[in-house]
């Protein structure tokens, strides 16, 4: 005799209380996206995180779900982002090498743009009078976003608004990239790679990877050390603006 | 891979005491990133089996953004409210950030001849 299956509804309660309806909705967001970055023979407009989040966006909302409810489950994965933070360790000693008589340079590049990702960005924001904590949020959005979210629990703004303009940053970044990098004339991978990383961090330095193995490597060192000189500097700064 | 993995975490690990109670303004994943820098220097190599894990991780780094980007519908009115100020604020920041750092590296360090170029 086959046993009763409950009722539909149970199965769902059931399955939403557990991480993993969470679990299976981001990982399958993610590889559908990244599906479509590889079909679209990786357009940086199909970018596989953009992707999943509009999905996982509309699953919760079709299926009623809570976002706070949906990252209960969703943090194993987002634990993960210390863990690749410390990881970045690897890319960063392995371009040690090649980069030593550059690093003067490399680090006064990182730093002029470091100041103008936050300079433009909070100045774009006060003259077209956003609300502050929009503003806040923005500080530390061109660092990687693990190291950004870390940034902005310690300066008093919400890790996750700076988390989605980390991201948008990313994205726009691997996007334009290339336009920018040829109208500024500058075509050394190593620089051009160095850029992305320091500007458009993780997702920058994937499009980087995809496009030249030293766009990729000086990529992940911009990005590595953007994200260490930002975690040590800017809650000092923040500090000293009140 | 299981050495791999206890070690990135041992250095998760270590970060984020040292940042809780003795360097409280630096986040514990960033000390972990230095710590394990400096590890790496002093071993000379990066060993195999963190080389697999730390790479798989980082191949897959967006992935890890998804969950707190999510976080987008719960601000969906204040960014919506602010849409044009904050489309404006992203694009031309990362715009200005790509040009400035490019030049100044071109200027600072000029590409020698046997460099790589992009067509």
């Amino acid at each position: 005799m086959r046993p009763e299956l409950p009722p539909i509804h149970e199965i769902w309660v059931y399955l939403a209380g557990s991480p993993l309806f969470a679990l299976v909705l981001t990982l399958g967001a993610y590889a559908l996206g990244l599906a479509v970055y590889e079909r679209t023979q990786r357009n940086p407009l199909a970018n596989p995180v953009l992707i999943a989040v509009v999905l996982v966006a509309a699953g919760l909302v079709l299926a009623g779900m809570p976002y706070q409810r949906y990252f209960e489950g969703a943090q194993f994965v987002h634990f993960l982002l210390g863990t690749a933070t410390v990881s970045l360790a690897i890319p960063i000693y392995k371009g040690w090498a090649s980069v030593k008589g550059r690093l003067g340079a490399l680090t006064l590049a990182m730093a002029a743009g470091g100041v103008t990702s936050i300079v433009v960005a909070v100045g774009v924001l006060k003259a077209l009078g956003a609300d502050e904590a929009l503003v806040r949020g923005m500080w530390a959005k061109s660092v990687t976003a693990p190291i950004a979210m870390g940034i902005a629990e310690r300066v008093q703004a919400s890790p996750t608004l700076t988390a989605i303009f980390a991201v948008s940053t990313g994205v726009l970044g691997a996007v334009l990239g290339r336009f920018v990098l040829n109208a500024a004339g500058v075509t050394a991978w190593w620089q051009r790679g160095f850029a992305l990383g320091v500007a458009a961090h993780g997702i920058g330095t994937s499009r980087a990877f995809s496009v030249h193995p030293v766009a990729g490597a000086y990529a992940s060192l911009g990005m590595g050390l953007h994200g260490v000189v930002s975690a040590v500097l800017l809650p000092v700064v923040l500090m000293q603006l009140g | 891979m299981i050495h791999g993995l206890l070690q990135l975490l041992l250095f998760q690990a270590l970060g984020e005491v040292i940042s809780a109670f003795i360097i409280p303004f630096i986040p514990g994943p960033v000390v972990g990133l230095v710590l394990l820098l400096a590890f790496l220097g002093w071993r000379g190599r990066v060993p195999p089996s963190m080389e697999l894990v730390g790479g798989g991780i980082l191949q897959h780094l967006g992935l890890l953004f998804v969950p707190a980007s999510v976080g987008v519908v719960m601000f969906w009115p204040l960014l919506k409210e602010n849409a044009l100020a904050v489309s404006a604020a992203l694009l031309l920041s990362v715009v200005a950030t790509i040009f400035v750092t490019a030049l100044v590296l071109k200027r600072l360090a000029p590409p020698a001849a046997q460099d790589e170029h992009a067509p």
